[in-house]
């Protein structure tokens, strides 16, 4: 379950235009995601609110063995008026979904993208609906502010996000602690992103960190769009005519740490299918750290709607380790029992996302695009579609295995107005003593 | 007598070498590991040799049934070796990123990738070479300390070896590692076994005694030898060895001291040197101020430079008093100091200087009969001065020569001060002294020669031997301690005082007899009147 201010903050980034398809960093996030995926721990409650379009708050108390907690801010200048807050009209799929499908290429290559142009049949379950996205006057000087302190260990994150054109974006973090060396440790990102490709450039100041990543995209629409018009539609049927539905995107990555005189690098390739794509969404990507000797691949696919499983299996060709992990998430639209006493949080939903009824057709869209995650073919068929079957999901069902038998279940899911997320580690090898965890995470936004 | 050293049946025994391996395994897994390695370290092969060190008996200071004190020499170049197995991280990203907050981490993709490699690493060829002293005694158990770096050199031998860069890096930390160990930890480690061999019950109580203890160690070989030199031959304080005594006692200071009290005792003094109106407040310190009437009139008639440089000798001394009951040993090496300044204060830093050199060539011998009150002692020092200064008073030299002595006052406190803080016990004959030379001679006779005397004292003060005056000392000194307190250790004190101040007469009339024309030239003007008020 992601927190809220990243919810936010991917709301943010949806505003903006943004999508973090042509960063390297994010290559297998599918999959990492479906995978990796935090266990709970301990009790946590979370109260966030966004307080005004511009103004988002968080607290935190977590009580693991030791009581503590967090108190977070954000700013962001660009107004998030239509996104959800609210906990009972939060997508849960912009909150838990794990599969995460290819965005439209070049949305924000010239032309402002917006809903309406193209079809975005995809899933952007990160990215919330801003229906009147092209009627921000500035969103491309637009900037977030996000600070967050924890209590007892007086450790201080911040975080300031800065676009200065389309392509441009500055992403700056630090975090202050005592412990730290130095006190502390700031990390700056310029990302510039061109559509068919994408360039970072990192500086950290923890040991003086050169980074440059970056990521070509290539095949699929990728080949097309590039020729075609950037217009949507145009692009799909050029993609139709060429019987080609997935984006191929190839990267690598460099680190040279000035300071202490070491470095790293890796390669990596992606394959994704894209959202016109008509059978089984699925995601593959390889990355190989030719120094190290380590291949990693991993293949994430959407079996159903409801259903998403990945695999990752590495190996060091130089010390003849190997490791494996398999994830799967299940949406169920059953209600949890005990949880749900009849409140149909779905009508909620339902009535919340009829409410901004400026433009119908629009935010009709939009809500397709993060309530509707499996990759219909047709946009016509989904508008005529019945939006009852999508609104069922009440929660989610989550569970990982790893090569050292360590399993990991999560289930997240809304009851009432409280979102939930209940998981446990068991470790497979000591039956004697299996559950190494148990946590409880409780998200009440308003 | 005769020492036996077992070194093959130690190593023939079957069950040592795995307890041995065993207690190492632990030993090194204990604390949290660098990232860098990323599996426990075992500990596979661990083997003395067959080669026992010598060892070389260059003294036995202390030997009795349920002690012993000796230093030795130990060389050793035999075959034992060891050798430890881990596994590491190779790839530097991967250390780089552990422990480093998510927040404003750069998120490698597959570049911190890890890649685990054996380690093994084989100590080898080990020589040592070290001068060791041990302390061993029932109640305290075994203390052992290296006087010099042991680790002459070592071979180590590991997976990289053919790569010259790791292997010299390994090498390096290995044996920087090692001199470490040896170093500090290894005495630790020792007297906790030798503790819970011997006085289970001890352990924790026994930790600050023995710390104590091994500080008198490092502190008494190194501060007597300077001092005895300039006692045989009456010549100056060589200033290098005055500067490393003061270090040496500085440092003690700082661990002995409340940081508090060095801090009033700072500021006490420095409000002396500006125009402050404040004074701080310290207990148990006699302020000028507070001097009976006869002193008043000294300070009216020198009201400038005389009373800081009192204060500050005044607030050492107490200084001094505190030191004296947290160690002893240190106190009988330089127990002359704490009389200099009060000597200083009194006028007289001549005289104090000499009758200190003097004195503390015996303290350095005799160092078992330590038990002190300090509180009694300043006490009858008090009452003492208060009888001198009256006699002093009555002389009226005393004002004249204070504004002259003043300024060798200002440098001898600051010189001395950290040494200052471990004498004690001679600094009660000093207040006492003062009033034997008033009976003895003529009040006029000794202020011409003071002043004459004062622009160069501090370079004489070294050479100068104990006066006359000193002689009685101790017969004066016991007389008023004995009715004021009762306990054995006072008794036991007494004793030595006795002895010791027999001991300085003898040599200081040695010394004046050697070169009489020098006693006579020198000499001790009538000290001002001083009395604290109890």
């Amino acid at each position: 379950m992601r927190e809220f201010m990243q919810y936010v903050r991917n709301a943010f980034y949806g505003a903006t235009g943004w999508s973090e398809d042509n960063s390297y960093k994010d290559l297998n996030v599918t999959a990492r995601e479906l995978i990796d995926f935090p266990l709970p721990r301990g009790i946590r409650l979370s109260l966030s609110s966004l307080a005004t379009p511009h103004f988002a708050t968080s607290y935190q108390l977590c009580n693991v063995g030791v009581v503590d907690g967090s108190i977070s801010y954000l700013h962001s200048s660009v107004p998030l008026t239509a996104v959800p807050a609210q906990s009972d009209k939060i997508p849960l799929g912009a909150l838990m979904r794990s599969y995460r499908g290819l965005h439209q290429l070049g949305s924000r290559g010239g032309t402002p993208w917006s809903w309406e142009t193209g079809p975005q049949t995809g899933t952007i379950p990160q990215v919330p609906a801003v229906a009147e996205m092209d009627r921000i006057p500035n969103k491309d000087k637009s900037s977030l502010l996000y600070g967050r302190l924890y209590l007892p260990q007086s450790l201080l994150e911040a975080m300031v996000i800065k676009r200065f054109s389309s392509a441009l974006q500055v992403q700056i973090s630090a975090v202050s602690e005592q412990s730290l060396r130095n006190g502390g440790t700031m990390l700056s990102v310029v990302q510039y992103d061109r559509g068919n490709y994408g360039v970072e450039g990192l500086y950290s100041t923890d040991g003086g960190l050169l980074g440059l990543r970056g990521l070509y995209n290539f095949g699929g629409d990728a080949s097309v769009a590039t020729m075609g018009s950037p217009n949507g539609t145009g692009s799909l049927e050029s993609t139709e005519k060429e019987r080609i539905y997935g984006r191929f995107s190839a990267g690598g990555e460099m680190y040279y740490g000035t300071l202490n005189k070491s470095g790293g690098m890796s390669l990596g390739a992606r394959f994704a299918t894209l959202p016109t794509h008509k059978g089984t969404p699925l995601t593959a990507t390889l990355t190989i750290n030719p120094l190290m000797g380590n291949i990693n691949t991993t293949y994430a696919v959407l079996a159903k709607d409801f259903l998403a499983m990945a695999t990752r299996m590495e190996f060091n060709a130089y010390s003849y380790e190997s490791d494996w992990a398999v994830g799967l998430e299940f949406w169920s639209n059953r209600r949890p029992a005990g949880f749900l006493l009849g409140a149909e949080p779905s009508l909620d939903l339902e009535s919340d996302q009829s409410e901004p009824p400026r433009k119908k057709e629009r935010s009709f869209q939009a809500k397709m695009e993060w309530r509707l995650d499996d990759p219909e073919p047709e946009p016509a068929k989904i508008i005529e579609k019945p939006t009852g079957s999508k609104e069922e999901y009440l929660g989610v069902f989550k569970a990982r295995l790893s090569s050292n038998l360590n399993l990991g279940l999560v289930w997240e899911g809304r009851a009432k107005s409280l979102i939930f997320s209940l998981g446990t580690g068991v470790d497979l090898q000591r039956l004697g003593e299996p559950f190494r965890s148990l946590g409880l995470e409780v998200q009440y936004s308003s | 007598m005769a020492f036996n050293f077992n070194w093959s049946p130690l190593t023939a025994d079957a069950g040592f070498y795995e307890r041995a391996r065993d207690l190492l395994t632990t030993a090194l897994n204990k604390s949290p590991k660098p990232p860098i390695i990323v599996d426990d370290i075992f500990v596979t092969e661990f083997n003395l040799g067959s080669v026992p060190p010598d060892l070389e008996i260059l003294e036995i200071g202390d030997l009795a049934e349920d002690r012993f004190r000796g230093i030795f020499k130990m060389c050793y170049s035999g075959d034992a070796f060891l050798t430890l197995k881990t596994r590491v991280q190779a790839n530097p990203l991967n250390t780089y990123l552990s422990g480093k907050p998510g927040f404003a981490s750069p998120e490698p993709l597959s570049a911190s990738s890890s890649l685990t490699i054996p380690l093994q690493i084989t100590l080898s060829e080990i020589k040592l070479s070290a001068f060791i002293i041990v302390v061993f005694s029932k109640q305290k158990g075994l203390t052992l300390v290296f006087r010099n770096d042991p680790l002459e050199s070592l071979k180590v031998s590991s997976t990289f070896d053919s790569i010259p860069f790791v292997r010299d890096y390994l090498q390096r930390t290995i044996e920087q590692k090692l001199r470490d160990l040896m170093m500090d930890e290894l005495p630790a480690i020792i007297h906790r076994l030798s503790l819970q061999i011997w006085c289970p019950d001890q352990i924790i109580k026994d930790d600050e005694e023995q710390s104590k203890e091994t500080v008198d160690h490092t502190v008494n070989p190194l501060s007597t030898p300077p001092l005895d030199a300039v006692d045989a031959e009456g010549h100056l304080l060589d200033p290098a060895a005055i500067s490393e005594l003061s270090l040496e006692a500085g440092t003690e200071t700082q661990s002995l001291f409340s940081q508090k009290s060095l801090f009033k005792l700072s500021s006490l003094t420095s409000t002396q040197e500006t125009s402050s109106l404040f004074t701080p407040s310290i207990k148990e310190v006699m302020y000028r101020a507070w001097a009976g009437p006869s002193d008043r009139v000294d300070t009216t008639n020198t009201p400038g430079p005389a009373t800081p440089s009192l204060h500050r000798t005044t607030s050492y001394t107490n200084g001094t008093a505190h030191t004296y009951t947290f160690s002893d040993t240190a106190s009988q090496d330089q127990g002359h100091l704490p009389s200099r300044p009060s000597m200083v204060s009194l006028n007289s830093a001549t005289a104090g200087l000499s009758l200190g050199s003097g004195r503390h060539s015996k303290a350095g011998r005799k160092k078992k009969t330590r038990v002190v009150n300090l509180r009694g002692k300043t006490s009858s020092e008090g009452g003492s001065d208060a009888g001198e200064s009256s006699a002093t008073a009555s002389t009226s030299t005393a004002p004249a020569s204070e504004p002259i002595m003043s300024h060798p006052i200002l440098e001898v406190p600051e010189e001395e001060m950290p040494t200052n803080t471990n004498k004690v016990r001679f600094g009660a004959a000093h207040p006492r002294r003062p009033s034997f030379r008033g009976d003895r001679e003529p009040a006029s006779e000794t202020v011409p020669s003071i002043e004459i005397n004062a622009p160069n004292t501090t370079q004489k003060q070294p050479s100068r031997q104990p006066s006359p005056v000193d002689m009685k000392v101790p017969a004066d000194w016991s007389r008023p301690r004995a009715p004021s307190e009762i306990s054995p250790s006072v008794i036991l004190e007494q004793a030595w005082v006795m002895k010791m101040a027999g001991e300085i007469a003898r040599r200081v009339y040695d010394e004046k007899n050697r070169n009489p024309q020098f006693w006579e030239e020198r000499d001790d003007t009538p000290p001002p009147a001083y009395q604290p008020r109890p």
